[in-house]
């Protein structure tokens, strides 16, 4: 005697069935890696942000020409005797015009512009001094100075970059609940035309958990694989996008980050995780609403 | 073993196909059911491998009230019960050997466990050589033969058959027949379900008959 087939068999599912839910996964594939990559390029800017603008601060000296030496002279003795200041150090015209060169285009002299005293200052970043305490001794000493930590634009900065990522992230469970519910609704239709295997399966002996493996079992590789072709389209994209140096710059995420690996079996597994789930609960729902 | 006490049945809300049935079958025994077409023979049966529940009264089965079975319970019970159905329930996606073997795949024996098992049973119903045949391509009699072989496989408590001989030729009748009497010495307990008098008869066996839903004569029938 052949072997008798396996459990797998006893379903009839249909090509068609399983080819249309694999290009559903597959495309959801696809959205869910450009989700998961805006989530982790919003939270990797957010940090380098954050981290770039922390440790530093600016004090701007807003003086005539005659006064701005003395007023200058006068900060940076408060600053390098304040606790939680490592450094301090009034940038030379050169530096100011660097700094305003972005918005104004190369600047061959900047006295015709009304360009204020700069001073760069580095803070202990264990312990940075609070800027109301550094403000009043400079108001205090009259250096007529405005002392910035940029903790403004830090906040600012990180606050949307968070908005954004977790806009992916409500994206990326968008998407996966998407998948959940196409599986549900593919098997609520193939369960009718499988009823009468499904009742001989019951009438056999079958609890309603051996049908939903048989359910699982399938959609599981259907998730599985459609979470390889999409995501490995979406990564083919990537590396597309990688190759075009001005993307690059623009999408520092794209920096060859050590996670993609794992961000990339995790949306197979995802995938094929979330189709078992739906199929288990679309079975079982569908098995108890019979009776 | 099976005990109904006073059972209605109802489909949905139409009228009543079983009326105040008492019926008390002994494990072991060997118990004719009769009645002509729409007697509720059919129906009696399907509350006994319990793809129904009773609209009234009690039914026991194995020293439990069926209607406080779990899901997981009822699954459990139809294991120990073989059903052979009037219209087969065959799969047609399967061979003869893989229907037959449908019972012990679902209890999550092994193939290597019950792969002589399943031989076995098919050559006892005559089929030995259509193991991989399909039961679009089995004649009526065929089909009712691996439906025998499928409802005997897992050596259930309880047979159930309902019309088992009503597509085969005599000889095969007799030779079914004597299939059901030979599990029912193996201590099987066997409800066989016909409208054929004339074959009944000839085994001076039990036999309740059910006329308009209720039991005219035999075990539990009225005074």
């Amino acid at each position: 005697m052949s072997a008798i087939r396996s459990k797998g068999a006893l379903i009839p599912f249909q090509a068609a069935s399983g080819g249309l839910m694999l290009l559903i996964v597959a495309a959801m594939a696809f959205l869910a890696c450009f989700a998961l990559a805006g989530a982790l390029a919003t939270t990797r800017i957010a940090s380098t942000w954050t981290e770039g603008l922390a440790g530093a601060a600016t004090v701007r000296i807003d003086a005539n020409e005659d006064d701005r030496a003395r007023r200058t002279s006068l900060v940076l003795d408060i600053l390098r005797d304040t606790e939680g200041i490592t450094d301090a150090r009034a940038l030379n015209e050169r530096d100011v015009a660097d700094l305003l060169t972005p918005w104004f285009g190369g600047i061959p002299d900047l006295g015709e512009l009304p360009a204020p005293g700069i001073v760069a200052v580095t803070l202990d970043a264990e312990n940075e001094p609070d800027p109301t305490v550094v403000q009043a001794r400079l108001d205090g000493a009259g250096a007529g100075a405005i002392y910035d930590d940029h903790g403004r634009w830090r906040g600012k900065a990180a606050k949307a970059a968070r908005a954004i990522g977790n806009l992916s992230w409500w994206a990326l469970g968008l998407t996966a609940l998407a998948i959940a519910a196409s599986v549900f609704l593919v098997i609520s239709i193939a369960m009718v035309a499988h009823k009468g295997t499904i009742e001989a399966l019951r009438l056999a002996g079958a609890e309603d958990r051996f049908v939903a493996n048989l359910y699982q079992k399938r959609f599981f590789w259907v998730g599985a694989l459609g979470g390889l072709i999409g995501s490995g389209l979406a990564l083919a994209a990537f590396v597309g996008l990688d190759a075009l140096s001005s993307v690059r710059a623009a999408l520092p995420m794209l920096d060859a980050p050590y996670y993609w690996p794992f961000a990339w079996l995790g949306i197979i597994l995802t995938c094929a995780l979330v189709a078992l789930l739906a199929a288990r609960l679309a079975v079982l729902a569908t098995l108890r609403r019979r009776g | 073993m099976i005990q109904f006490e006073n059972v209605g049945f109802r489909y949905k809300r139409g009228p009543e196909v079983l009326q105040s049935v008492d019926l008390e079958i002994p494990a072991g025994s060997f118990q004719f059911i009769t009645g002509e077409s729409g007697a509720g023979k059919s129906s009696l049966l399907r509350l006994l491998y319990l793809d129904a529940m009773p609209s009234s009264g009690r039914i026991s089965l194995f020293g439990r009230d069926v209607t406080t079975l779990t899901r997981d319970e009822i699954a459990w019970f139809r294991r120990r019960i073989g059903v052979v159905f009037q219209d087969f329930r065959l799969l047609d996606h399967l061979s003869a050997a893989e229907n037959v073997a449908l019972p012990l795949t679902v209890a999550g024996a092994r193939e290597a466990a019950y792969r002589d098992n399943v031989t076995e049973m098919l050559q006892w119903v005559g089929l030995g050589d259509k193991m991989e045949v399909r039961p679009p391509e089995l004649s009526g009699g065929e089909k009712q033969r691996v439906a025998i072989a499928r409802a005997v496989v897992a050596s259930p408590d309880i047979i159930l058959a309902d019309e088992p001989t009503g597509s085969v030729d005599p000889a095969m009748a007799e030779r079914i027949m004597a299939l059901f009497v030979e599990m029912n010495r193996l201590g099987k307990t066997v409800l066989f379900a016909s409208h054929d008098l004339a074959m009944i008869e000839q085994y001076k066996l039990p036999i309740t008959t059910l006329r308009g839903g209720t039991v005219a004569s035999g075990m539990g029938a009225a005074a």
